[in-house]
């Protein structure tokens, strides 16, 4: 699983990048444009360690937002599964708030919490909150009818049985959701450290892109793909893991 | 039998992505040319607004789109890419281009200053000396030219990085207006009127410092194009420079300056108009700060000196000899 995950990315990585190097060499593009191999090997000399870390920074910080993202998607996703005014209100309000995009909110939040560590994680957490709520609602408002029905005519049923029931039934859906909103919750850290944070990817590309400098661009792609591949797969694991358990209990 | 059927949307996705690199990258029978930008819209480009608003560039036979540029934006690459025959780059761009062999040249100068100043409280503080910095907290871009140049003038003066608390600086002027930090990094044509008008309105006093007052030359924006168009295209070359320095020569022209405002009003409608008179007004002293100076001069010993500067710290790591790309074509 996690290799295939790492294969995976190496291999859409490597052609992405033939790619370009196909039309800096087809039409005689300088390094300014698009690096030449020398110019990639010379920069991942440089900045391969720095940047590194700054991936880790990154990825730690989008995890912490993922996780805090889980709890808080099931908790009002739990409580929004119900067909009541409150339900359909949480539905209501998830929907609409998504459609706010992270830029325009963004500045409120850097003026409210500064640039600093608090920032990052509230980004990361809101662009990977919204759609884990909206997967979460829409499994848990599905009723099981097979499986509840049983213990509701027997009247055995409890809001904690429903939870587990639709959970159990829904895992795979649920693992997926959670593997997926990673690679959310990195994009939403790299997107806040590039508008405001003093530190991680995000705010290396930043001054990257200002120096106008691919080449560091793209070995921080690879580094934000490698270590989100790794991270995923780790998840689909963990996954996996906790199906087979579930199941076996 | 299960045929494969190619996806439409995919198959216009690669024929657009073929067309746009297979299209010719030089200019065509009808003169057809791109101007890209380095900026949006705004009095700082009010000689390119008015080169097309007024048809300057149809006399002189050419059909010209000018685009409006923006932080994403590079027309170094888009010369090389095809997309854009003339542009607006910076003088640290050309220079890295150049250094990264890009057979980018500069054709003509338009800022004979560099916009680029720093915006200081003028109540509470005083910066007659580079001496003055000691102590305070610099806004600086990190990886922009302002770092550069802050990093420059420090070092002119020994002030080393404890002496200063430097300050990454975002878009958002906040830490600024709230004290947090003492100098900010601003565009004093476009950017200063406005931040001045806010503080006076809330009864603060603003001054602002410029590098070349001590010594750092470092050249603005310049106008650019590619090594081949200079060389089969010379005469669209010196019409469309000839053309877009007129723009300028009039816009700037104070007795023009109420139409030239009206002009701008179309272009640039989220300025209200007293803040765009006085960006015309400072964008005129940074263009033309000397009767004697021609409109579109290149400065070579500022370009030279910018070279230097960029050496100095490791922006570039070797020589790009930059006099061999100044071109000035009017």
């Amino acid at each position: 699983m996690l290799h295939r995950r790492v294969l995976q990315f190496l291999i859409i990585y490597t052609l992405g990048l033939t790619l370009l190097l196909v039309v800096k060499y087809l039409l005689n593009l300088s390094d300014y444009v698009i690096p030449s191999p020398e110019s990639l090997i010379n920069t991942s000399q440089q900045v391969f360690s720095r940047y590194f870390g700054d991936v880790m920074d990154t990825l730690l910080v989008a995890i912490i937002g993922q996780v805090v993202s889980i709890c808080l998607a099931v908790l009002v996703g739990v409580l929004g599964r119900q067909t009541t005014w409150f339900g359909s209100f949480i539905k209501v309000a998830a929907y609409n708030v998504q459609a706010y995009p992270i830029v325009a909110i963004a500045p409120i939040i850097f003026i409210l919490l500064g640039d600093g560590f608090m920032s990052r994680l509230l980004i990361a957490a809101m662009i990977c909150y919204f759609p884990l709520l909206l997967s979460i609602l829409g499994i848990m408002s599905e009723p099981v009818v097979d499986v509840e029905h049983f213990y509701r005519i027997t009247g055995r049923i409890r809001w904690q049985l429903e939870i587990k029931i639709r959970a159990f039934e829904n895992i795979h859906k649920l693992t997926t959701v959670v593997s997926g909103s990673a690679t959310l919750a990195m994009a939403g850290t790299i997107v806040a450290e590039f508008m405001a944070a003093n530190a991680g990817i995000g705010y290396s590309i930043r001054i990257a892109l200002y120096q106008s400098d691919l080449s560091r661009i793209i070995v921080a792609l690879f580094l934000i793909g490698i270590s989100l591949s790794v991270y995923q797969g780790l998840l689909e694991f963990s996954g996996s893991w906790v199906k087979k358990t579930w199941a076996s209990a | 039998m299960n045929r494969r059927r190619l996806n439409p949307f995919l198959f216009i996705i690669v024929l657009m992505f073929i067309l746009q690199f297979l299209s010719p990258p030089l200019t065509s029978a009808a003169e057809k040319l791109n101007y890209r930008l380095k900026w949006l819209f705004n009095a700082s480009v009010v000689g390119d607004i008015w080169a097309t608003d007024q048809g300057l560039f149809s006399e002189a036979g050419l059909d010209v789109l000018v685009k409006e540029g923006g932080p994403e934006r590079d027309a170094i690459k888009e010369l090389e890419l095809g997309q854009a025959q003339f542009g607006v780059a910076s003088a640290d761009q050309v220079i890295r281009a150049l250094s990264k062999g890009s057979p980018v040249v500069v054709v003509a100068q338009l800022f004979q200053i560099n916009p680029l100043h720093w915006i200081y409280r003028s109540d509470n503080m005083k910066i007659d000396r580079l001496d003055d910095f000691k102590g305070k907290i610099i806004g600086i871009t990190y990886g922009g030219n302002d770092e550069t140049i802050m990093r420059t003038l420090l070092a002119k003066s020994n002030i080393t990085e404890s002496d200063v608390k430097l300050f990454s600086v975002r878009y958002d002027f906040t830490p600024f207006f709230t004290k947090k930090v003492d100098i900010w990094p601003c565009y004093i044509n476009s950017q200063g009127p406005i931040l001045k008008q806010k503080l006076a309105d809330a009864g603060e006093g603003v001054a602002f410092f410029n590098p070349s007052d001590f010594g750092v030359k470092f050249v603005a924006n310049s106008v650019v194009t590619s090594r081949k168009m200079l060389e089969n295209n010379p005469d669209t070359v010196k019409k469309f420079t000839t053309a877009l320095l007129s723009g300028w020569r009039i816009s700037l022209d104070p007795a023009n300056r109420d139409i030239v405002l009206e002009t701008l009003k179309k272009y640039d409608k989220n300025t209200p108009p007293d803040i765009l008179a006085l960006q015309l007004d400072l964008t005129r002293d940074l263009i033309k700060p000397d009767a004697a100076v021609e409109i579109g001069y290149i400065d070579v010993d500022a370009w030279k000196q910018t070279e230097e500067v960029m050496i100095v710290q490791k922006v570039i790591s070797s020589p790009v000899s930059v006099e061999k790309a100044l071109q000035p074509q009017f």
